[in-house]
């Protein structure tokens, strides 16, 4: 009853926020309509080359058109100065032109990711095209399948987004809405006054956490509406599942805050210790990208850190329908990690 | 059951820098108004939130209602009101809203209309927190403190920020919960508020208690009834030579010479001989009795609103 009540006024007080409230809830929205657009939401990236004209079109060019459009590349012919206008301005990702008996690919050093791969289609049409230029039979092609790590079948970015984003909402729910809130509460000695009356600690703690429970698990169903309704994205595994997980996870970074607010004495102090823990478990956790490409050493510590297993396991879940008995190293990490900043927590939490 | 409401040995707290509270007692009797005066920094609120169980002690006993901390916390929060020295609250909660949530807190409580009306606060009863202005905010934190229907009330300072009317309304407040039996403990820094509503006072200082009594014994024991002022056109002149000559103690305040003496009559004409042969330039002489603004500084050597 007492819970009950604590519970419905933290509702209420939150609900007169408004801006709070609907930046709350809008903002993994945003990130998950803005990135999963511009990165690809639907058929993956389109890959384009730019072809500078030649003076006299003779077959070879024709052929290697021909055999450009069958790999389905983009191909925006212009003629030279126009090309090379554009490159200069830093559009172009890859500029073909004509020279000698062949050609000449360059590549935007700016933009190697898509380069890269767009010289590899290039060189495939070439080979194709002067194949067919000298009768001989076209080189054949390795089959290419694209699909998820748990082989789910084929899924876009927005749906690697997606997880991610629900695990970056609890980290910053957990250090921002629950830390900064409770230093903030016992700066200005909104704790005092509570700690005067005989309500236990604990019912008023607990109100707290429920209502911000509920937060997450509101924002959690807008976003996967929007997905659903925007990019088709589906939980691909059990909603029993995703809610323990989703449940491990708010307890897990509740307690971050509660944790971290203990080492705080201002706001001000808790505002860069927050950023100091936030801004590396966002880059760094694979939310928005993997981290193939770092070293080794950065790969085997974010590995440790609680958000990027978290993720992991949202990720094999909700995008492969994975169920959670080949995840119990992840799911440890993230549990050890609450169970330290619970007990730190509780050690370092202070009234006033 | 003991008939004291609170009693105190030996308190002390110790800051990293100064000594807040150095062994202070008291006793407060049921159905008492209680007041703790004391200059800034006195350590009147520190000996309050230790009181409160807000601050812990460093060492000392206290027993509230015949209750002791250690055993019967929950007890004690739901039998006190506290009014803080400055209350922090939710900054989007109403007044109304605010009553009714901490009433809940409590086993017995207050009617919140009725609170309302008591600080006449129903005109903001549901305006936001931040929207109140500090005075209207300051009776809030006292329909707090008297949520809960206490036996025992303490109040940090519950006039600062008040205006007059909304003042005198506090001190009826005060006189009606002594007159339904309840012990109020409260602080102030206005010497007219503590004369008129405490029935005992202590003086605070650096820590200690340096006088208890009645108002009326407080200035009785300072063996100087009265008060010769000598007022001047700006600032006052130094008073030294004067002083010799006078054979009389001359304190200088401002824009005035205060001369405390057990027999004004007899000081007057050869004060103002005096005054006469040294050509001492003042403007007026006033004669009044000493008030526990006098006590307080005979005691602290220090003006209360310094
Ligand atoms: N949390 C604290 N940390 C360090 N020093 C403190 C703390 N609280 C109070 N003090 C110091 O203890 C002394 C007593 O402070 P206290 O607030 O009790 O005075 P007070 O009599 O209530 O003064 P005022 O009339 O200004 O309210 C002061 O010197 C103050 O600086
Ligand atoms: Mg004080």
């Amino acid at each position: 009853m007492m819970l009950w009540r604590q519970f419905a006024m933290e509702w209420r007080l939150y609900s007169r926020d408004r801006a709070a409230m609907f930046w709350t809830m809008a903002f993994p929205v945003i990130l998950l309509l803005f990135f999963g657009t511009i990165l690809g939401g639907g058929d993956g990236l389109k890959l384009s080359v730019v072809r500078v004209q030649s003076q006299a079109p003779g077959p070879r060019d024709a052929a290697l058109d021909q055999a450009l459009a069958d790999l389905q590349l983009k191909v925006q012919a212009l003629p030279k100065a126009e090309a090379e206008a554009r490159w200069s301005r830093g559009e172009t990702v890859a500029l073909l032109e004509p020279e000698g008996e062949g050609y000449r690919l360059r590549l935007n050093s700016y933009l190697m990711a898509q380069a890269g791969a767009t010289a590899g289609l290039v060189n495939q049409a070439w080979l194709v095209a002067q194949a067919r230029l000298s009768g001989a039979p076209e080189p054949l092609r390795i089959p290419a399948q694209v699909e998820s790590p748990g082989r789910k079948r084929a899924t876009n970015y927005a749906s690697f987004l997606l997880p991610g984003l629900l695990g970056l909402n609890l980290v910053s729910m957990g250090l921002f809405s629950v830390g900064m809130v409770n230093v903030s509460y016992r700066e200005k000695g909104k704790f005092r006054r509570l700690a005067v009356t005989p309500l236990p600690k604990w019912i008023f703690l607990l109100g707290q956490v429920l209502h911000r429970l509920t937060v997450t698990v509101i924002q959690a169903g807008i976003l996967l509406l929007v997905g659903r309704l925007v990019f088709g994205i589906q939980n691909q595994g059990s909603f029993l599942n995703l809610l323990l997980i989703m449940t491990l996870g708010t307890g897990c970074f509740m307690a971050f805050g509660f944790a971290l607010s203990g080492f705080a004495e201002t706001s001000e102090g808790y505002a860069a210790l927050s950023n100091l823990v936030f801004l590396p478990l966002m880059m760094l956790s694979g939310i928005y990208f993997t981290l193939d490409a770092a070293p080794t050493w950065l790969q085997h510590a974010v590995a440790v850190m609680p958000l990027a297993p978290f993720v992991r396991v949202l990720r094999a879940v909700f995008n492969d329908g994975a169920g959670l008995a080949g995840h119990g190293l992840g799911l440890a990490i993230v549990a050890a990690w609450g169970f330290a900043a619970f007990i730190l927590a509780v050690r370092r939490f202070r009234w006033a | 059951m003991t008939d004291s409401a609170l009693r105190i040995r030996g308190l002390r707290k110790a800051f990293a820098k100064v000594v807040a509270v150095d062994g202070v007692d008291l006793e407060v009797a049921r159905g008492e108004v209680f007041g703790l005066l004391g200059p800034n920094g006195a350590g009147k609120t520190t000996t309050f939130e230790i009181i409160e169980g807000l601050t812990l002690a460093d060492a000392g006993d206290i027993e509230i209602l015949g209750l002791t901390w250690a055993r019967q916390g929950r007890e004690i929060r739901s039998r006190i009101g506290v009014q803080l020295q400055s209350t922090s609250l939710f900054n989007k909660i109403t007044p109304r809203e605010a009553l009714d949530l901490y009433g809940s807190y409590y086993p017995k409580r207050r009617d919140t209309q009725e609170l309302l009306e008591l600080v006449q606060l129903v005109d903001k009863a549901d305006a936001y927190h931040i929207t109140l202005s500090g005075g209207q905010q300051q009776r809030l934190a006292l329909a707090l403190a008297l949520v809960n229907d206490p036996e025992l009330v303490f109040l940090d300072e519950p006039t600062t920020g008040l205006d007059p009317q909304a003042r005198r309304s506090l001190w009826d407040v005060v006189r009606r919960m002594k007159g339904e039996g309840r012990t109020v403990v409260l602080t102030t820094h206005y010497m007219d508020e503590a004369e008129a509503l405490c029935d005992r006072l202590a003086i605070m200082d650096h820590g200690q208690v340096i006088a208890t009594g009645t108002p009326a014994s407080l200035i009785s024991d300072l063996a100087i009834p009265s008060v010769v002022e000598l007022t001047f056109d700006g600032d006052a002149p130094d008073p030294t030579a004067f002083a010799a000559k006078l054979g009389q103690a001359v304190e200088r305040r401002t824009d005035l010479w205060e001369i405390p003496t057990p027999d004004p009559k007899a000081l007057l004409n050869h004060l103002l001989e005096a005054a006469e042969s040294a050509a001492v330039p003042f403007l007026q002489v006033h004669i009044r009795r000493a008030t526990l603004e006098d006590v307080f500084l005979h005691r602290t050597g220090r003006s209360l609103r310094e």
